[in-house]
């Protein structure tokens, strides 16, 4: 083997490298956790275990750290390396395989995980009925095209396009899509009703629509739990002969915008990512206990009726704390209520790899038993050669 | 030496690939008809982003007798919630409207100090002393309530508020919006806290 590729291979194989890895963990698990009193859970995730670099900023200096990614990645390059190279496939050693094995399982569950794993949530009111659920913090510019009277057809634009500043085309809008200016969190008020401060005199002016008279003043992100960054967008559309104008675009603005071009009509709505649904969820009832003469709560309860178009299901549903509702690869889970106001929040998480963990801890509970088995097996095999039989 | 080039070929497409495959696309549906709403969850502020969370609703709140108040005319009421014992949406010229509520909980909270630098964090501003507080805090006596009424703006937030120790608990009083609206709709706010009342007053 050429001398290069074995110092490659020795350094994936190394158990050094096992040990360095597992102590920038300790530190990265360290510092995310630091780190989470300022950028709350969901920032954290992203930007240190989701990342290859995550960035410490600790008073005014910025720590890079390999990310959970790298970390992640390489712990499992480096496992897998070992099994190849270091750990001979015999059944003495068949624990230890396995265990590895349930280990390799585990890394990648969190990779599909990361990647595939949709979490939103579902807002109903008694009574209503909606087929579609809510991102928790991402944003789309739906372009509609209204023209139909009984059908919308939907152009949904992640606001994370909007925020590249890209031109946006796609075959179903006769017109392109440019974002002029986009302000991750902002707050809007009346054009006319006070001097502007100096943010707010930067953005660029609507000259369609509603946003001609609005005030857009960019706010700091928030990373708090309970709050929401509320995006505003100026976006020109731009059809064969030129601009059409531009329009603000926030879900600050209380209703939609509507436009006309080349006959058809059109609607502007800058809101929370949907994920539509192939069947609808009616909200009958919600149900609220307290334990008697407290208001502590006992039970958070919400029941469903769960159709699909096609009338193959048709059926009511009981959801409360433990007892999700399982329909079509989702998981419903109760997750708020406000029952002065019958209304239930249920969130909607969708993770294809939700078996892995499971399977991983299996493996790794039965190749456990199986090392220490064998272990025992292989001492008290020792111990009754070597014990010898007393002379009386 | 095949392995070896699997293993980099493996670190190379996890480097490259793992953020492209979470950006979210454009994507395009069909869906029947709906009545466009009135206004987006959003746009009612953060605090209606979604009802009460489960992990809020734990926290007791005062119980016992409750202050009766009477609110302007112009001020639209909102459900109370399993938080809010009295809820107004404030409109504006034009703008969002803004957020009126009114909680209470038992004891004191924390303290004033407290309250009120929660109340600044709430709009990015920077704790105040305890002496700076001292000077910013208007008291006033009515119908045997002490209130203290504090006012903060960060040029485009502001933050009306009145704290009231009432038999062993602590109501708050707090109007959030656009600080130029909120200039126009203290005194209304001032007058509302007039209203405010131990349910025996006549």
């Amino acid at each position: 083997m050429n001398p290069a590729v074995r110092s490659v291979r020795d350094f994936f194989v190394s158990l050094g490298l096992t040990v360095v890895l597992l102590a920038l963990s300790l530190i990265l698990v360290f510092a995310s956790t630091l780190a989470q009193v300022d950028l709350g859970i969901y920032a954290v995730q992203e930007e240190f275990y989701r990342s290859f670099i995550a960035i410490w900023h600790v008073g005014g200096i910025f720590i890079p750290l390999p990310g959970g990614y790298l970390v992640g990645g390489l712990l499992l390059i480096n496992l897998l390396s070992a099994h190849i190279y270091r750990l001979k496939l015999e059944w003495r050693k068949a624990g230890i395989q396995l265990t590895h094995s349930g280990l390799i399982v585990l890394l990648l569950g969190e990779l599909f995980t990361g990647l595939w794993q949709e979490d939103f949530q579902m807002t109903i009111s008694e009574g209503d009925t909606k087929n579609y659920s809510e991102s928790f913090r991402l944003y789309e510019l739906a372009v509609i095209d209204t023209t139909d009277p009984k059908m919308d057809e939907v152009v949904a634009i992640p606001d994370s396009k909007l925020a590249g500043a890209a031109l946006v085309q796609h075959p179903k809008m006769p017109f392109r899509v440019a974002t002029k200016a986009y302000f991750p969190n902002t707050t809007l008020a009346r054009r006319d009703a006070a001097a502007l401060s100096p943010a707010a005199a930067a953005v660029p002016v609507a000259t369609r629509g509603i946003g001609s008279s609005v005030a857009v003043t960019p706010l700091p992100l928030t990373y708090k739990m309970n709050e929401m960054n509320v995006p505003s967008a100026v976006v020109e559309l731009i059809g064969d002969e030129g601009s059409l104008g531009s329009w603000l675009v926030s879900p600050h603005l209380g209703a939609p915008q509507t436009l006309s071009h080349a006959g058809r009509t059109w609607r502007l709505e800058l809101r929370i990512a949907r994920a539509y649904k192939p069947f609808s969820l009616q909200l009958l009832k919600v149900t609220h206990d307290v334990y008697v003469g407290t208001d502590l709560p006992k039970n958070f309860s919400s029941r469903i009726k769960l159709t699909t178009p096609d009338g193959h299901d048709d059926r009511e549903v009981l959801i409360y704390m433990n007892n999700p509702l399982r329909y079509g690869g989702y998981t419903f889970f109760q997750y708020q209520m406000d029952s002065s106001r019958g209304q239930t929040g249920l969130q909607v998480v969708r993770n294809p790899s939700w078996l892995l963990p499971y399977i991983a801890c299996i493996m790794m509970t039965f190749g456990l038993l199986l090392q220490f088995g064998l272990s025992l097996r292989a001492f008290i095999a020792k111990r009754r050669t070597t014990a010898k039989p007393a002379v009386v | 030496m095949r392995f070896t080039i699997l293993l980099l070929a493996i670190t190379a497409a996890l480097c490259f690939n793992v953020s492209g495959c979470r950006d979210p696309e454009v994507t395009t549906y069909r869906v029947a008809k709906e009545t466009p709403p009135a206004a987006s969850a959003a746009a009612k502020g953060p605090a209606a982003a979604g009802p009460a969370t489960m992990a809020n609703t734990p926290v007791p709140t005062a119980d016992g007798e409750s202050l009766t108040w009477t609110a302007p005319a112009h001020w639209q009421a909102k459900p109370a919630t399993a938080m809010r014992k009295g809820s107004y949406a404030v409109p504006t010229d034009g703008g969002p409207p803004a957020d009126l509520s009114i909680t209470a909980f038992p004891g004191d909270v924390g303290g004033e100090p407290a309250n009120i630098n929660r109340w600044r964090g709430q709009i990015q501003l920077s704790p105040a002393s305890d002496a700076d507080l001292t000077t910013a805090i208007t008291r006033f006596e009515n119908s045997g309530l002490t209130f203290a009424v504090v006012d903060f703006e960060n040029g485009q937030q502001r933050v009306l508020g009145a704290i009231i120790p009432f038999r062993g608990s602590t109501w708050f009083v707090k109007l959030t919006g656009p600080a130029t609206e909120l200039t126009k709709e203290k005194p209304a706010f001032l007058t509302f806290l007039k209203t405010v009342k131990p349910p025996s007053t006549p």
